[in-house]
């Protein structure tokens, strides 16, 4: 441990004023980005982040936006460093310029994440970058289909500077927008990025003229100093160790019904934590597939969690006691050309693993699994109003999370990959798009059962008002959010089908592409709930009666996984025969439990494909009946 | 005058029922002159602290023509979970919206996150078979049969309060309305309210958890203040009681009674009419309003004459909290204030805030127990407050316990002198307090640096200075009683009713035929309540606006709209004030791009007469006559204790010049006036500061 938080020329409150500095640029930047951003993704979703970098690179303050893009923006700096630093390069980077990429392999992303980048020079020296990806909503490409490849996915647009010495690149922007099918949407989603890293340079020149360079970036290296020993402190705490878990994606939408396997290593060594992803399955030929930036970042959204959770700024300091092990042409550490889409939704379920395979270590820090899985949904069609096109990126219905050693999970919540991200209103979506949300609610029983019952997931039934393609990509169909402990494991995500001769036709895995959905018939998305943790036979009654009155299980639940008599006069749990039951089920291993808890539709799904020997990856991490 | 009408009354006070203290400030319309009444809030009967405050201010209540109420009642309520057993009706498939929220996560890496927990239980989200389209079309058609049942049935259940939302009720209330009236009809005692008569915007989540706080704090509220007005009246008030809003407007009782979520933030909001009024006085056009107490800053702005509104606030909190969709005063707060620990946390930084010892323990200087350092222990060891001069003398601090706790917790951890240590502190909260000043200012696409800035609460004079020397801010003005500086803005608000209706249109189909209907339908309603307490006509002003947006955009700008443009029928002209705007507060617009229309606001004013400030000649400039004592305080500037002259506020007269450094000390707060920095009286006692440019 450091003696105060000074170094150099920064005193410990010259650091505290610099740190707060920091966070409020990256928050103004933030707020600056929603609030002129045109898309819904933008604004109601947040799919964007923005941040200020050191001038090599380093992450000094992120302020997200998304959690899973603790890395990309680094090192997409880092590589435009060196693009512009190389000998051969024939310009350097200088005042006024604002560069910009997309390359996904870069950015560990899809090519929809436009990154802009600001040098910033205090007179003349280069003193940090000022940064923001933010999600497009469209960059041409095919739709209705699963790509196999990145050209099939859109506009590449490699390292280039799209403002040179101040001066705007026609002939890039010209490019642009012949390759989107919304270029007025692009390029305003493009004036609000300029808008914001502009925001963020002057207001961080602004601290440099005011505490003078050396000081802030004094300041900024004794914040990272700090952060890191605060990470190694909670690091220490953890028992050395090699500690291992698997789990697995239901397929990567071309070789349906092939687990793709998730298989993690972490080691605990001092005040030291290694991520060894060596074994996670190779890249896939479907789009589930993203670069080695989102599997290194895999690794610092599961240690940020367990050790500095909410400590600010997210800063390079914070990561550095965190070793990764990823080898290329992983699922998660991606090589050119592999189709990147959807890139975001393999990684959730590393990070949850990662948390998973400490369990055994640190139960008291750990979470059940959740339901992993934005739950989007893309429409196209014509709007009947205009007869033009109309794209709804639509869903982020929410799902269930985890429950915790000492808390039940939380319900409707958006995945791990995603943070302050908002569902859209039901009104607004009603008031633009042809469709009628017809319900949507908390989906009863999805929790997990567990001494402390895992949040429930949402059902959101959705009627076309007119045709339009229905496309979703829903993961996590098969590997249900797992239990902890002897907590039972939540309900997996669904997708369905309601046809206009009002059948409901489940889909066996979450993957539609392009399917025609006439006006009157609809979808349903059925987000699954999160874990339990610990025997649901240890729960107390009262809040199996609690959640029995107010309708957030049934009474099927109460009796078969927690194990409860009700007597049926007063629909009330009968304490002592309620005691006398559970030491019965205890004696003979809560056997009732596992046979009343199963989800018929996947299991149904899964016998369908078992003999194809498509249900188990190797490490056999669930029975056919997981609770 | 305009009110009703009582020759002899000639007082009007107002009552600012704080979480500690009740303020009542009375003005008498006679002579001019205020009296203060400063008193402890009586938490279980607090109109017996109302009744304490206005005989401390020596005003008789059958004198007094206005009564005007700030309370946190309503706040409150929400926040200890006190209200009514309270059931919501809202249209089928959607009970659990309310409970569903937004689904963000703000802090992304914290597994154990909570969610906002709803104010009404799941069994209680009642849903009813109808449904309207986006357009107010009745897809599914209530039947009245079917809630008058489920009325009779939580009747039976001893529920006190309904709230009732159904989906675009904004575009068609039809269903809301008759639901209520059905309610009202089968259980006549119950607190029954519709979600579009507090709010006709979209986000049906916002609108439920409005509509349920209001049901909730209803009984409560409406029996607070019917209890308020029987004991006011036996004390034979016969004139006016009205509400402050968290609009900064007034509404009458009964009003109050009805719609109670609009007084959630009463006192924060009086504080910026009180900036407003002053701006008028002292002719600025536009001011920051600063308030600092004991355990947060607020920040809220005056521009061009009008104070800055925003369309929601989060009671609670941002992650946790439950959101209002009512139109209020943009009031942003941080968690620093006198009452601020400062802390070395592992891997040695120092943080002040936002734990906050509050009253109690409060800080160590108070030795009431407190252990850990405060804002206000730096303040008092660098020799800005007095150890014997606190709220008059009243309450002696122990400088020397101060000192030890900060050399022990913050300094020796540190490696740094104590000094340095709680100036350190100081700076520090300045730096945390000067951004919820940019929140309001460069957030929003303004320089503070244009802004003069008033400070009140009771620690807001002592820090405005470096805070205004911070955001390169020319001018603070600190006004007299900075303490009572709400109550006194409640004697400056007016009658006011807000209307907010959700319209999408683009710009170029919007009919201006159904506009204007819209507009007068809600300036005909604010009219209609208003008429009855402003007898003169004329004294009724309305104000257009509208939520824009480019086309495809999500995000809406409010756009100010004068009245001719509606006349002129000037689609161009809309656009035009939309770009401006748009390019003030983000720095770009679009020519180019449509426009369309989100929302439309209407806000009705009642203009009020306002006590006449008294306005005194200025003097000779010498402070001579006001110097109480001489004592050592710290500058950073010189970087050294300073022997610096201490004046008595009481004594200061209009003209007097104080060149800083300096203190000017009253009863419950001390102002700092910097080296470099010069203090002028104003004719109205307002100490006017004009900060150096470092």
């Amino acid at each position: 441990m450091m003696a105060g938080a000074g170094r150099g020329s920064a005193s410990p409150v010259a650091t505290e004023i610099v740190r707060n500095g920091l966070i409020a640029i990256t928050e103004e930047m933030k707020s600056n980005l929603m609030r002129t951003a045109y898309s819904m993704i933008i604004y109601e979703a947040q799919d964007f982040t923005v941040g200020l970098f050191d001038p090599a690179g380093n992450t000094v303050s992120i302020g997200i936006g998304l959690p899973m893009f603790t890395r990309g923006m680094s090192d997409v700096v880092k590589a435009m460093i060196a693009h512009y630093g190389a000998a051969d390069s024939p310009e350097r980077m200088e005042p006024g310029d604002v560069l910009i990429t997309n390359d996904a392999y870069l950015t560990g992303s899809h090519l929809n994440h436009i990154t802009l980048v600001v040098p910033i020079f205090d007179q003349g020296a280069l003193c940090g970058f000022s940064v923001c990806m933010a999600h497009w909503q469209d960059i041409g490409g095919a739709l209705n289909i699963v790509s196999r490849d990145i050209f099939s996915e859109g506009l590449q647009v490699p390292i280039l500077k799209i403002h040179r010495a101040g001066a705007l690149n026609r002939d890039l922007m010209a490019v642009i927008r012949m390759n989107v099918r919304i270029p007025e949407r692009a390029m305003g989603d493009l004036n609000a990025q300029v808008a914001a890293v502009k925001s963020g340079a002057r207001r961080y020149l602004e601290l440099v003229g005011r505490y003078g360079r050396d000081v802030v970036l004094d300041a900024i290296a004794a914040i990272m100093d700090r952060s890191e020993a605060l990470a190694r402190e909670r690091v220490r705490s953890i028992p050395d160790g090699v500690y291992l878990a698997e789990s697995y994606m239901d397929d990567d939408a071309v070789d349906l019904g092939k687990r793709v396997p998730i298989k993690v290593k972490v080691i605990i060594a001092g005040d030291a934590m290694t991520v060894d992803l060596s074994e996670v399955a190779l890249q896939v030929k479907g789009f589930y597939n993203s670069g080695e930036a989102a599997g290194r970042a895999c690794c610092q959204v599961a240690f940020k969690c367990l050790t500095s959770p909410t400590e600010l700024p997210i800063n390079e300091g914070s990561f550095r006691a965190l070793n990764v092990i990823l080898p290329k042409g992983t699922v998660v550490s991606a090589v050119k050309p592999a189709p990147m889409q959807r890139w975001m939704t393999y990684p959730m379920t590393v990070v949850d693993t990662i948390i998973k395979a400490l369990a055994p270590a640190i139960p008291e820090r750990v979470i059940a699994g959740h339901h992993a899985d934005l739950m989007t949904v893309f429409l196209n069609g014509r709007h009947p109003s205009d007869g033009k096109l109309f794209l709804l990126p639509g869903g982020l219905t929410g799902g269930g999370w985890g429950a915790k050693a000492c808390e039940d999970g939380m319900s409707a919540t958006i995945c791990i990959n995603d943070g302050d991200t908002h569902n859209s209103p039901v009104e607004q979506i009603e008031a633009k798009y042809p469709v009628v949300v017809e319900r949507y609610a908390l989906r009863e029983d999805s929790g997990g059962a567990g001494h402390w019952q895992g949040g429930l997931g949402t059902e959101r039934v959705v009627r076309a008002a007119s045709e339009f393609n229905f496309n979703t990509q829903v993961e996590r169909v098969y590997c249900r959010p797992w239990g902890l402990f002897g907590g039972h494991p939540g309900s997996g995500n669904q997708v369905v089908v309601r046809t206009n001769d009002a059948v409901e036709v489940r889909l066996t895995g979450g993957k539609v592409q392009g399917r025609v959905l006439r006006a009157g018939e609809a979808y349903i998305l059925r987000s699954g709930g999160g874990g339990g943790y610990g025997s649901p036979l240890d729960r107390p009654i009262e809040p199996v009666q609690r959640d029995l009155d107010e309708g957030y299980i049934t009474k099927e639940r109460a009796l078969g996984c927690y194990g409860v008599v009700i007597e049926p006069k007063t629909g009330r749990i009968d304490p002592d025969r309620t005691a006398a039951r559970r030491s019965d089920l205890r004696a003979r291993g809560g056997l009732i439990a596992q046979r009343d808890n199963e989800d018929a539709g996947a299991l149904e799904a899964t016998i369908a494909e078992a003999p194809a020997g498509r249900f188990f990856t190797d490490g056999l991490m669930f029975p056919l009946r997981c609770c | 005058m305009t009110t009703q009408l009582n020759k002899s009354a000639t007082f009007r006070v107002a009552a600012d029922v704080g979480g500690t203290f009740t303020d009542v400030v009375s003005f008498d319309e006679a002579t001019g002159e205020s009296s203060y009444g400063k008193t402890l809030t009586t938490p279980e009967h607090l109109v017996d602290g109302i009744v304490t405050g206005v005989q401390k201010a020596a005003t008789p209540f059958p004198g007094t023509r206005l009564f005007l109420h700030g309370t946190t009642i309503a706040i409150n309520t929400i926040l200890e979970r006190t209200g009514a057993h309270t059931a919501l009706l809202t249209t089928k498939g959607f009970r659990d919206i309310y409970e569903i929220g937004r689904i963000n996560r703000p802090d992304a890496y914290n597994l154990f996150f909570r969610k906002h927990v709803p104010l009404v239980k799941r069994s209680l989200r009642i849903e009813i078979n109808e449904r309207m389209s986006a357009r107010g079309d009745a897809l599914i058609p209530m039947r009245d049969e079917e809630v008058a049942a489920i009325a009779r049935d939580l009747r039976m259940q001893g529920i006190k309060a309904v709230a009732i939302l159904f989906l675009h009720s904004y575009a068609n209330n039809d269903h809301e309305l008759r639901a209520k009236r059905i309610v009202e009809r089968e259980c006549p005692e119950m607190f029954v309210t519709a979600s579009h008569e507090l709010s006709q915007e979209y986000r049906e989540f916002e609108r439920t958890s409005t509509v349920a706080a209001n049901a909730y704090i209803g009984p409560r509220v409406r029996g607070y203040l019917r209890e308020v007005e029987e004991r006011i009246a036996r004390e034979q008030f016969k004139g006016t009681f009205f509400v402050v809003q968290s609009s900064g407007g007034l509404y009458d009782v009964q009003h109050a009674q009805r719609e109670c979520i609009k007084m959630l933030e009463s006192g924060p909001a009086a504080g910026v009419i009180g900036t407003r009024a002053l701006c008028e006085r002292l002719a600025l056009r536009s001011a920051i309003a600063f308030d600092m107490g004991g355990t947060t800053a607020k920040a809220g702005v005056v521009l061009d004459g009008e104070v800055m509104m925003a369309g929601n606030i989060m009671i609670g909190g941002y992650t946790e909290g439950l959101p209002i969709q009512i139109p209020l005063i943009d009031i942003q707060e941080v968690g620093t204030g006198g009452g601020s620990i400062a802390r070395v946390e592992s891997g040695g930084s120092l943080r002040v805030g936002p734990q906050s010892a509050g009253a109690a323990p409060g800080p160590v200087c108070y030795r009431l127990g407190g252990k850990e350092p405060t804002v206000t222990d730096a303040n008092l060891v660098l020799g800005r407050l007095a150890p014997d001069r606190f709220l008059g003398g009243e309450m002696k601090l122990d400088r020397a316990a101060a000192e030890q706790a900060i050399r022990d917790r913050v300094a020796t951890p540190l490696g740094i002198d104590w000094v340095d240590a709680a100036n350190g502190i100081i700076q520090i909260a300045t730096t945390t307090m000067s951004h919820v000043v940019t929140r309001v200012t460069t957030e929003r696409g303004l320089d503070a640096g244009d802004f003069a800035m008033v400070a009140y609460g009771g620690a807001g004079p002592l820090h405005a200075g470096l805070v205004a020397k911070e955001l390169r801010i020319p001018t603070v003005i600190i006004p007299p009683s900075p303490g009572h500086f709400s109550a006194h803005g409640m004697l400056m608000a007016d009658l006011r009713r807000d209307f907010v209706r959700t319209w999408f249109r683009p710009l170029a189909n919007a009919d201006f035929n159904e506009m204007e209907r819209i507009y007068h339908s809600m300036e005909d309603e604010g009219r209609l309540t208003l008429e009855r307490d402003v007898t003169d006509r004329a004294n009724i002003t309305t104000m257009r606006r509208a939520d824009m947006r480019y086309v495809g955009q999500e995000h809406a700008v409010t756009v100010d709209l004068p009245m001719q443009l509606f006349t002129a029928r000037d689609e161009a002209g809309i656009k035009q004030r939309f770009d401006e705007v748009h390019a003030q507060r983000y720095g770009f617009h679009a020519d180019a791009e449509p426009a369309e229309i989100v929302s439309l606001h209407s806000s009705v004013i009642g203009w009020l007469d306002k006590p006449k400030p008294k306005r005194t000649p200025r003097g000779a400039p010498s402070p001579e006559a006001a110097l109480s004592q001489k004592r050592d305080v710290y500058f950073t500037e010189s970087g050294r204790f300073i022997m610096t002259p201490v004046y008595a506020r009481e004594r200061l007269r209009p003209g007097m010049r104080i060149d800083g450094p300096a203190l000017v000390e009253e009863y419950a707060s001390t102002t700092v006036v910097f080296e470099g920095d010069v203090l002028e009286v104003s004719e109205f006692g307002d100490l006017v500061i004009t900060i150096a440019r470092s």
